[in-house]
């Protein structure tokens, strides 16, 4: 395992170093002066030309191209990003404010697509061929159809504006601060983001099912007399939730997506709304970033789902 | 109790199997013709239905400026946020222009490219991917890794980027699908040809000494295509909801352009959210039933050129 592990980790640095050169040509590439962009917006208004020039010089930005991508990448290992060009704010200070928003979404939306996918699998798996799988089959494709953010949007006039049950959006409203305050409003987007990606895990555990029911173990559960409920259930299921696990770390660079999408149209002030912010007012150094975080995080991610699907089954270690 | 599972256990399928061959023995089947792949497509229901919905909307885009009695673009405010009526099937907007015809024009935009994207993404996946997995090498190597750094971004996150980076317009979101897109397609034919690769007839074809570009292009591409079909029709499908995603936050097409989803941009405000609806619920409506529609076709494809994939 260590060994396994080790050599994923070697596949996985290359490209993770690769990422963070790209990141950083694209941040050379894009206008915007790089004085502003490091030494922040107080210190830029009290200097003139020469002094700007000594800037750069004592900032080594006059120094050849790869010293000043180690640099940088010194600083973003330190967490230092620099300055956002619109406002002036560290962009660490940024991330870090809008990230916890995110990540309350992103959990609540995991939590329902997983839940719900694998529920409606196992249904369908369990009822292979017939009319509520025929039904299941076509309400993903249905799912998988309708664009996020219209299904939003009709949430948003049913629930919100004619049942008048939930808030139309925000995060808080600013007097309550607690998680239970905030439950209301996290309800939509999460059931909204949620339901979008159920379609795909859906799909996945029933498939996952199916093949945990034609193996051999399942007719030994039966032969030994178990109730069809506890065969199905607790012997098929139990091997089929391996794979669903996998497919959960897998659904990250849809959550992420999505969320940029729904933290819109909830005004969900998380780090998908400050993104798209950044790409409207061509913010390049926060919108590279964050896409530079996020690119980290799939990969992280999906590192990480290598190294529990070796844990789960031995065979993937030879592979 | 076996009986009664051996019962349940009958699906749909059997029945149908059953079915044949009883016409069968009573000789009442026809010797079959045609393309077994088109035969089989035909006789699934979804995606006949898909298919009649897709002809329907694309037909309807392309004889929009035949259909449509107003011009998209023009303002009117002497009948501004009119709700349905005879005389404008969908209402009109807030500067009163017919939302009937910005549909079906903004149709054209939408579709050409989703269409567009998704066949640009294919030409460039198939070429270079049918070629590298045939040969290999360094360029190869390189194209797969290049394909590794696209597919790691979420994807809308890259499209995003790009969009800040290069600008709006309809060319530079197409260039920058096809810049996004074309790795799936690349792996997915490099993959098919390592496999072809090892059969018997490539083994011939090289022996007789024929010219590597023939047989790759010529030979082996025709046994790959089948999925890859499947893969342009879905990516198209995808493209068109990350154009009308982009174009719904501002970001897609310009404005002054009617398409899905700058029609639908006007949701944004949320009083055209809760009192105009037949501003934004058809057009959305029409989107989701256009993607459903082609992956419905999508997915008859699918079962036509890969029976193992049934049930």
């Amino acid at each position: 395992m260590i060994a396994y592990t080790l050599r994923r980790f070697l596949a996985l640095a290359p490209m993770m170093l690769l990422m963070t050169f790209l990141v950083f040509l694209g941040l050379e590439l894009t206008p915007g002066d790089a004085v502003s962009f490091i030494a922040g917006p107080e210190a830029m208004a009290n200097m003139d030309g020469s002094q700007l020039a000594a800037l750069r010089e004592s900032l080594g930005l006059d120094d050849p191209f790869l010293a000043r991508y180690f640099r940088w990448l010194g600083g973003v290992l330190r967490g230092d990003f620099g300055y956002s060009l619109t406002s002036g704010v560290p962009i660490a200070r940024i991330v870090a404010e809008r990230l916890p928003a995110t990540l309350e979404l992103s959990a609540a939306a995991l939590l329902v697509s997983t839940l719900l996918g694998s529920a409606l699998g196992l249904a369908s798996a369990l009822n292979r061929g017939k009319a509520l799988d025929q039904a299941l089959t076509v309400a993903g494709m249905i799912g998988v159809s309708v664009p996020e953010f219209f299904f939003g949007l009709v949430s948003i006039l049913v629930f919100s504006i004619e049942l008048k049950w939930l808030p139309v959006g925000g995060r808080t409203r600013p007097e309550y601060l607690g998680l239970w305050d905030r439950l209301p409003h996290l309800v939509l987007p999460a059931l909204v983001l949620g339901v979008s990606m159920t379609a795909g895990v859906m799909r996945y555990a029933r498939a996952s099912m199916l093949d945990a029911l034609g193996k051999d173990f399942m007719r030994t559960a039966r032969s030994k007399g178990l109730p069809e409920a506890r065969v199905d259930l607790v012997h098929g299921f139990r091997a089929a939730l391996a794979p669903i696990a996998v497919l959960i770390g897998f659904r990250l660079p849809m959550l992420i997506g999505g969320s940029v999408v729904i933290e819109q149209i909830f005004q969900w002030p998380g780090v998908g709304s400050e993104f798209l912010a950044a790409v409207r007012g061509q913010n390049y150094p926060l919108v590279m970033t964050i896409a530079l975080l996020s690119v980290l995080a799939v990969l992280a991610a999906s590192f990480l789902v290598d190294l529990a699907t070796a844990a789960l089954d031995p065979r993937v270690k030879l592979s | 109790m076996p009986e009664r599972r051996a019962r349940a256990g009958r699906s749909r399928l059997d029945g149908k199997l059953d079915r044949i061959r009883e016409a069968e023995e009573a000789g009442l089947l026809e010797h079959a013709r045609g393309s077994r792949a088109l035969r089989k497509m035909l006789g699934n229901r979804l995606s006949l239905l898909g298919l009649a919905v897709f002809s329907a909307i694309v037909l309807s885009a392309l004889l929009a400026p035949w259909i449509c009695r107003y011009d998209p673009q023009k303002i009117d405010l002497r009948s501004v946020l009119r709700p349905p009526s005879a005389a404008h099937l969908f209402g009109t907007d807030k500067l009163g222009r017919d939302i009937f015809s910005r549909v079906l024009h903004g149709g054209r935009i939408s579709i050409l490219v989703g269409l567009g994207s998704a066949l640009g993404a294919a030409a460039i996946g198939i070429l270079l991917g049918s070629y590298g997995g045939y040969k290999g090498g360094p360029a190869d190597r390189a194209f797969l890794r290049l394909s590794e750094v696209f597919m790691a971004f979420p994807q809308i996150i890259l499209v995003l980027l790009l969009v800040s980076i290069v600008g709006q317009s309809v060319s530079n979101l197409v260039l920058i699908f096809v810049a996004t897109g074309w790795g799936s397609i690349y792996r997915m034919t490099r993959a098919r040809m390592l496999s072809i690769r090892e059969e018997e007839y490539v083994q011939a074809l090289r022996a007789f000494g024929l010219p590597d570009l023939l047989i790759c292009y010529k030979h082996m591409l025709p046994n790959a295509l089948g999925p890859i079909m499947v893969n342009i029709t879905l990516s198209t499908a995808m493209f068109i909801l990350q154009e009308a995603a982009l174009s719904f936050l501002g970001l897609g097409v310009p404005l002054e352009i009617a398409t899905w989803g700058n029609i639908l941009n006007a949701a944004n405000d949320i009083n055209v959210l809760a009192r105009y609806w037949w501003i934004w619920l058809p057009v959305g409506s029409v989107i989701s039933l256009f993607v459903l529609s082609v992956n419905f076709i999508g997915d008859g494809l699918r079962d036509s050129a890969d029976p193992s994939q049934l049930g």
